[in-house]
């Protein structure tokens, strides 16, 4: 019975195959398009889901307002977890684990194994109380005492297979180019992602007091994150309470024996960990995190996507249906036919909706690779299929799958159901009664699911067009330095090569694609240190951003000076502190001039200034110019920047490379352009761009599929109008805009409607950035203008052959 | 005023011919009623759609007023169509989503005829018609005699010189056919050409001439009245 069904089925979709594969590409993109959406936003749901006890583990974040400048970082000072730890109630457990930049991506750590050099992404520091709070799975050594002893190392299983290949790691000694630790430890790291990025972590007790200096004791050196696991029935805003309590008065105390008065406040807060990853307001934090609104958004796309896609496979099915009851005369069945009608139609309709599914999931999983790439993350089809949660995500497809059917199978017979003799179907709406009075009514709903979509479609297209101009417009913004053609290469720190140094520098210079080079601590793109200075009031000391560079840098960036001059090679035993200035520091400490005075720094050092420089953007474009002080240094760096001969990027490498093995056998050659570097602080929102021009692709294609459908049944019902029209001398555009007019002013509407979400959503984002495009009003008009267009061309590939044909085709004089 | 030469029209479907009709030459002058009669299925909608445009011919020409209307294109046809024949239908073919005055209006505004103009023309023939009373109803609302004074003040309104009528009393009871049929003859009285396809040997009465058609074949034409 069934199978004869889906026989016929088979038949007639086959016949009717132009239709078919219209309707199954539009539902199987649909539902692609939300599968990857699905999979990206329930991949960023489960960073730090998985720790026992979530919900009793909190990090630590500070806010601080010291002299009128306030900061919010995800940093806290050292001595905060050892004050916790000894002073406060309630805390089964509290850690540190060492700010190292994650950002810096090409600042690769090393490890040694057997004289063999091996590069590991993240190398931090933490004490003994990581693995207690953070329940990794171990697969070798134990997490509780792993990083009790001194020169312990606890790495990851990838770090142990790239290392031990198959051999045990516990007990091994690896070796940095600093000291030597014994690994204790291996933790498994996949499977469970979370705002921690390190690969490797080493006890905090491998350095003694000495080399950690003041910072052990300094409430205003932010150095380390905090976590911290409350006991049980323990509240966190209580806990948060008592903790700012204790640390005030300490911090007070702090103020008072240090040489300097700061007018201070410090808070901390507390944050649960399943909020981390959520949190985009920190200084210092993960760059990966993002902010909810977006994911809200983009979950709220996807929903629409399979909302509209279902709807246009509902209309365009129905529309089909109807022709063919026509076709068929099946105006005047009734009853039992009709229920074998409705069944006939259904099967159809499962046959279609189960080859989109099927065609759908393969296209995710053939394009996977391509959308990791765009999103940046390792999501497996099958992997979200067989996790916790994926029972639920089969579960959906299911009920998709069957809803879609019976739906779109049913409809037609319901709305035949109508059709009585009696009653007219007309246009979009039925009418009942002979007078006009009672009106089944489905215009409504049909113009709300037209409109919501065309809603999503112009939301889409504007929001990628101000996106694409901010992303033009921070190209094109003049950062204050020149950083084409210039390379950085990051120096080995060990004192084997320091030695060797500046031999090194004159090889690689040696060269006629080099025009000139600089080495520095900093270079702009990079994260940076902060400290505090005053010139003579001690009262009023300002932190300020920290460069360490030698003498060419500023030449090299095209830097400007201001006032005063610029650092000059010295001889190795002079070691007064230089600085420079920027600008804004001149500001800051409220300054006229400040060449030829002293800068004295919170620790007491004191240094003369020597130069202003025009102001640079040396963070990234989400934040303004701060103020800066540089100091010279030549033997501090970490950086060696190259500039090049336009053009010479090929060849230079071979000359970098050869020189570079000479000097450092131990150590890979990491390089990188300064251009890149800048370009990659924007990733997250490049991202953002190319994912919204495919989705912005995907569904005017969707909405404009859903217009063709809803055109075929206007068509179908308006056949015998447009023949009379044409007849009365009707012109074909007349006919056109008289199809195309209902729904050209609901994409009107939808516009209306969507440029203020827009505009809310968009300055939200453009408020990200220090500097931002203007939201122009044409940018609304031509996205709106662009929709309005792409839906008449819609409506005229489908109406076209109707419009085109003779008159005798739809009417006649019969 | 109408030439037409060997008209033929052959209709195919799912691979069966249909030989509609055959070689119909007929001569219509100014001011000519004619009405073509014959047994159902013998090519008189066929004729008739081809007389007015809506169809193209298999083989044949046609000249209206010497103009050979074959060569012309859609778009020209159209404008041909629109300026000269009006038109009324046995099943009336109101649109039934506009009014009385919208349906009578939209010959007008196809010709482009300013708004002022518009109402002036509508309202004149709406009075006519006498349709004063039902010109806000939707077609629906009305009966069929009504309707199809409806269908004929829509065919009239842009003062056509022609006017083809298929069966125009076929869905109405005698009392309305005869009310529908005065106006026919009252329209031609003053001036317009209409060619009507009839059952009816009462309506058949009003006209001056009769086209008999079989198989597609115009086997007689007899003069009723001296034109
Ligand atoms: N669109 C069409 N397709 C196929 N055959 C048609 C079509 N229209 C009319 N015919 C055939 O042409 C012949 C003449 O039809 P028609 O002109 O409608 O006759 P009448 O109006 O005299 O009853 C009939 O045999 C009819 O079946
Ligand atoms: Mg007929």
């Amino acid at each position: 019975m069934i199978f004869n069904y889906l026989k016929i089925g088979f038949k007639i979709l086959y016949r009717q195959r132009g239709y078919s594969l219209l309707n199954i590409i539009g539902l199987s993109l649909g539902i692609a398009v939300f599968v990857f959406i699905y999979l990206y936003v329930q991949s960023e749901f489960r960073y730090d889901r998985h720790w026992k006890d979530d919900d009793r583990i909190y990090r630590i974040s500070t806010e601080y307002n010291i002299n009128d400048q306030r900061e919010l970082v995800a940093l806290t000072p050292f001595i905060l977890s050892n004050s916790i730890n000894s002073h406060l109630e309630g805390v089964e457990s509290v850690t540190k684990i060492f700010f190292s930049d994650p950002s810096d991506v090409n600042d690769m750590s090393t490890l040694i194994y057997n004289d063999i050099v091996y590069e590991v992404p993240d190398i931090t520091l933490g004490d003994s109380n990581v693995f207690r709070i953070f329940n990794f799975d171990f697969i070798e050594g134990n997490a509780y005492s792993a990083l009790e002893k001194p020169n312990s190392i606890v790495i990851s299983s990838d770090v142990a297979a790239m290392i031990f290949g198959e051999e045990s790691a516990l007990g091994k000694k690896i070796k940095t180019h600093i000291r030597e630790y014994t690994v204790t430890g291996v933790f498994e790291k996949k499977g469970k992602p979370t705002h921690l990025f390190f690969d490797a972590i080493v006890s905090v007790n491998s350095l003694n007091e000495e080399r950690l200096g003041a910072m052990t004791h300094d409430w205003f050196w932010m150095s380390c994150y905090t976590y911290v696991k409350l006991k049980e029935n323990i509240d966190g805003g209580n806990f948060e309470y008592d903790l700012n309590e204790y640390t005030n008065a300490q911090i007070q105390n702090f103020i008072e024996q240090s040489e300097v008065s700061i007018r201070g406040v410090t808070k901390f807060s507390l944050e649960s960990i399943k909020d981390v990853h959520f949190n985009t307001s920190l200084l210092y934090d993960n760059p990966e995190n993002v902010d909810k609104l977006y994911l809200l958004v983009f979950g709220i796309i996807a929903a629409f996507i399979l909302l509209t896609a279902s709807i246009n496979y509902v209309n365009l099915a129905t529309a089909r249906s109807l022709k063919r009851a026509k076709e068929i005369g099946v105006f005047k069945v009734l009853g039992a036919i009709k229920r074998q009608l409705a069944f006939q139609y259904i099967s159809e309709s499962l046959i279609l909706t189960t080859l989109a599914f099927i065609i759908a999931l393969s296209l995710v999983e053939i394009l996977m690779p391509q959308f990791n790439i765009l999103v940046d993350k390792n999501l497996t089809l099958v992997g979200s299929l067989f996790s916790s949660d994926g029972i639920v995500f089969g579960l959906l497809l299911i009920f998709l799958i069957f809803t879609l059917s019976i739906i779109s199978g049913y409809f037609p017979v319901f709305v035949l159901a109508y059709l009585q003799p009696a009653n007219v179907l007309k246009g979009n709406r039925i009418l009942i009664s002979k007078h006009g009075e009672t009106r089944f009514t489905t215009a409504g709903l049909r113009k709300f699911l037209v409109t919501t979509q065309y809603i999503v479609a112009i939301s889409m297209i504007i929001s990628t067009v101000i996106i694409y101009q901010q992303m033009m417009f921070l190209k094109s913004y003049d950062l204050g330095f020149n950083s084409k053609n210039v390379m950085v290469i990051n120096l080995p720190q060990d004192t084997a090569f320091r030695d060797r140094a500046n031999d090194f520098f004159e090889d690689i210079t040696n060269n006629d694609d080099v025009l000139m080079s600089a080495v520095a601590g900093n270079i702009p793109g990079y994260t940076t240190g902060r400290m505090m200075y005053y010139v003579n009031d001690s009262n009023n000391i300002k932190t300020l951003s920290v460069f360490l560079v030698g003498s060419n840098f500023f030449k090299l960036l095209e830097i400007p000076l201001m006032e005063g001059s610029f650092f000059v090679e010295r001889p190795n035993d002079d070691s007064s502190l230089v600085y420079i200035v920027n600008k804004a520091a001149l500001d800051t400490l409220g300054e006229r001039n400040l060449v030829g005075k002293n800068l004295i720094g919170s620790t007491g050092t004191s240094g003369e200034v020597i130069g202003v420089v025009r102001d640079f953007q040396f963070s990234s474009l989400y934040n303004g110019i701060n103020p800066l002080v540089i100091m010279f240094s030549d033997t501090r760096t970490r950086y060696l920047l190259l500039k090049l001969k336009d053009g010479c990027q090929q060849d230079i490498m071979k000359h970098i490379n050869g020189v570079w093995n000479k000097y450092n056998r131990t150590q890979y050659l990491h390089y990188t352009y300064l251009d890149d570097k800048l370009a990659s602080l924007y990733k997250g929102d490049y991202k953002m761009l190319s994912l919204f021009i495919y989705f912005s692709i995907f569904v005017i294609f969707i909405a404009s599929l859903g217009l063709y459908g809803l055109s075929s049944f206007l068509i179908e019902q308006r056949t015998k109008e447009l023949g009379i029209r044409k007849v009365l001398g009707g012109s074909a555009k007349s006919i056109l805009l008289l199809l195309a007019k209902d729904y050209l002013k609901l994409v009107l509407i939808a516009g209306v409607i969507a440029s203020p979400i827009v505009y809310f959503l968009m300055s939200r984002w453009l408020n990200t950035f220090a500097i931002s495009t203007q939201l122009n009003v044409w940018i609304f008009i031509f996205s709106i203008a662009l929709v309005l267009l792409i839906a008449l061309l819609t409506v005229y590939i489908r109406a076209r052959k109707v419009i085109k044909e003779r008159p005798s085709r739809s009417i006649n004089f019969e | 005023m109408i030439i037409t030469n060997g008209l033929t029209k052959v209709f195919k479907s799912e691979g069966v011919e249909t030989l509609a009709l055959k070689e119909v030459s007929l001569k219509v002058n100014q001011g000519d009623f004619i009405a073509i009669m014959g047994p159902s299925g013998c090519g008189k909608t066929t004729l008739l759609n081809l007389l007015g445009l809506i169809d193209e011919p298999t083989a044949g020409k046609y000249f209206y007023f010497g103009q050979d209307v074959y060569t012309l294109s859609e778009r020209q046809k159209t404008e041909l169509r629109k300026q000269n024949i009006g038109f009324v239908f046995q099943n009336f073919n109101l649109i039934d989503d506009l009014t009385v005055y919208e349906n009578i209006e939209l010959p007008l505004i196809y010709l482009g005829w300013k708004k002022k103009a518009r109402n002036e023309r509508v309202a004149e023939v709406i009075n006519n018609m006498e349709l004063d009373h039902r010109q806000k109803l939707f077609p629906m609302q009305l009966s069929g005699g009504q309707q199809q004074r409806v269908a004929v003040a829509r065919a009239i309104v842009a003062k056509p010189p022609l006017l083809l009528a298929d069966e125009p009393t076929g869905n109405l009871d005698s009392l309305h056919g005869e009310e529908v049929m005065s106006i026919l003859g009252r329209l031609n009285n003053e001036g317009t050409t209409i060619i009507m396809v009839t059952h009816s040997q009462s309506d058949a009465a009003y006209s001056r001439k009769i086209v008999h058609l079989f198989d597609g074949q115009i086997i007689n034409e007899n003069i009723i009245k001296g034109s």
